[in-house]
């Protein structure tokens, strides 16, 4: 066990390690949130502003900070974006490079090495995460003071839950070799209805219990209540425990069905193809 | 060498390339399948949640509607939307194309080999966005069938024609500015941070998803400098305003300035980048 963890830790490293040779690509990770997601959707709610205030949004969310609500929508789809591009699309690249079946041939376990990603994925995703959260509070007043204490332990079992499901869309890339499409689409899929950008209430009826089947729905949802009290979807002590649930029901469920993936490729020949 | 004015053989033989290029892009295409699910689900998905997030930001509140309504100058948030994000995909598109297929020659080697070839520069440089303008097409039929589809939006001929006759006049404008990206993938061979950028600022200025008139008075100005504001704000306007193309002139006439000005710069900018790359002995490194 102790050994599997310094391997994930070594992982972890090396990834950094290439992260930090492309200045650029780590400043896109602060920019391209902005840009591509948090300026449009400032922008879009200011076109909706009553005298200066966010009177839609209060009534649909209980809050008028929209730049709050936002960019605690965006620390989530950062953990979300880290799980599925960093963790699961990562096999990929080492796919392409040709290095993952000779990897795949150390003692070390495949899912070990996934975590490592994991970790490294999670890593850089934390410091965008800071960066962000300074520029909200000190360029676009969101008052997120209050919400950095209790969003540490909501956030921690919301990227163990992310873990169980980076090890099921990794199973997926491993079968599918030409995944960037469905990577891109289901990271949005699940950023979008987790309620980053909007509460998940404003979804259509049927769209809404696959909202509420993510375990992110509940961490964006609960730093939000805590934060700006905004009106939480269910009983606060009920989505923490549900929370708890996904953390440990994801991680099983996608270790395993990743490491059988891993297991039928290895029995058919394949994990050298992409 | 001599120098010689290019005669109608000539001319031929380089539409003959030119069709030649975009036929190898399309078939290339082709090829990648799950690429034709992502022109099928981007349209629809990306404006979809912005139109969710539009709901809302309204919340029901009538006042919140009317002061969209008031700022945007129409009650059609859908539509709004769905045609600023429809204008930001093929700015997307554009913008990677032309670069792209150029540092893809480069890596498969056959970069070269291609510069080798007696054709117009201008094959070389244009020919492949040729295929890009199918996708164009093609996108902007989806939004429109998603808008009809979903939101009951009604689209008569004469106002599609009208949007067509915009799109068409914003092609220079843009593919000039896809063939200056293509120049700069040529001298420094990597292009990815600087497409990000631009289509940041494209995003933030441009009015994707929101109407300019929000915006500061001096990023007003910068908004007015780039040719996407009025692609944006043309095709709303002749869709969701009932605008004629004839009110429309001074804004097209400056959108197709600046796709004159463009396609003149991207054309020195690559015959000098071409001359640099082969002096240096480039072309094929990456």
């Amino acid at each position: 066990m102790t050994n599997e963890l310094r391997a994930a830790w070594a992982v972890a490293r090396k990834e950094l390690l290439i992260a930090r040779r492309y200045p650029l690509q780590l400043v896109t990770e602060v920019l391209q949130p902005l840009y591509q997601f948090l300026l449009p959707s400032l922008l879009l709610g200011a076109t909706f502003y009553v005298g200066g205030r966010a009177i839609g949004l209060e009534a649909s969310a209980g809050t008028d900070d929209l730049a709050g609500f936002l960019f605690i929508g965006i620390i989530v789809a950062g953990v979300v974006a880290a799980a599925f591009w960093d963790m699961a699309f990562g096999l990929k690249r080492e796919m392409d490079s040709g290095t993952l079946e000779p990897m795949w041939l150390t003692p070390t376990r495949p899912d070990t090495t996934v975590l490592g990603r994991a970790i490294s994925g999670m890593i850089v995703n934390s410091v965008a995460s800071i960066i962000l959260i300074a520029a909200g509070v000190i360029f676009f007043g969101a008052a997120l003071g209050g919400a950095l204490l209790p969003a540490v332990p909501v956030l921690l079992l919301a990227t163990i839950s992310m873990v169980g499901v980076g090890y099921m869309v990794a199973a997926g890339v491993l079968m599918i070799r030409e995944p960037n499409f469905m990577v891109d689409a289901t990271n949005f899929v699940f950023s979008t209805l987790s309620g980053v950008a909007f509460p998940i209430v404003v979804l259509p009826l049927f769209l809404q219990p696959i909202a509420y089947a993510l375990p992110t729905t509940y961490a964006v949802d609960l730093i939000r209540h805590y934060a700006l009290e905004t009106r939480p979807l269910l009983d606060p002590g009920l989505e923490w425990a549900v929370l708890v649930a996904f953390a440990v029901g994801t991680v099983a469920v996608g270790r395993w069905l990743f490491l059988r993936t891993e297991h039928r490729m290895r029995v058919r020949g394949t994990t050298g193809q992409h | 060498m001599s120098r010689h004015l290019p005669t109608r053989a000539d001319l031929m033989a380089d539409l003959r390339a030119f069709g030649a290029a975009g036929m190898k892009e399309w078939r290339l295409l082709r090829r990648y399948p799950s690429m034709f699910l992502g022109f099928l689900f981007w349209p629809i998905a990306l404006p979809l949640a912005y139109v969710y997030q539009a709901q809302a930001y309204s919340g029901g509140q009538q006042a919140a509607s009317d002061a969209f309504a008031a700022r945007a100058g129409t009650t059609e948030v859908a539509a709004f939307l769905f045609l600023g994000w429809a204008a930001y995909m093929w700015i997307s598109m554009i913008l990677w194309g032309p670069g792209t297929s150029l540092r893809n020659e480069q890596v498969r080697g056959s970069l070269e080999a291609l510069f080798m070839t007696p054709v117009s520069r201008l094959v070389i440089l244009f020919g492949p966005v040729v295929s890009q303008v199918v996708w164009a097409i093609w996108m902007f039929a989806v939004v429109g069938g998603a808008l009809t589809l979903f939101f009951g939006f009604r689209l008569s001929v004469l106002e599609a024609m009208r949007a067509l006759g915009i799109i068409l006049v914003a092609v220079p404008a843009l593919y000039g500015l896809g063939a200056l990206f293509a120049a700069v993938v040529l001298r420094f061979g990597e292009v990815g941070a600087l497409v990000q950028t631009v289509r940041g600022i494209f995003t933030v200025f441009c009015g994707m998803t929101f109407p300019i008139i929000i915006l500061p008075e001096w990023a007003r100005g910068v908004a007015l400098a780039l040719p996407p504001t009025y692609l944006i704000g043309d095709l709303r306007q002749v869709l969701l305003a009932g605008a004629d193309l004839a009110s429309l002139i001074p804004e097209l006439a400056v959108l197709l300035t600046l796709g004159i000005g463009l396609c003149g710069l991207a054309v020195v900018a690559f015959r000098r980048t071409e001359r640099y790359a082969r002096r240096g002995g480039s072309l094929a490194q990456y």
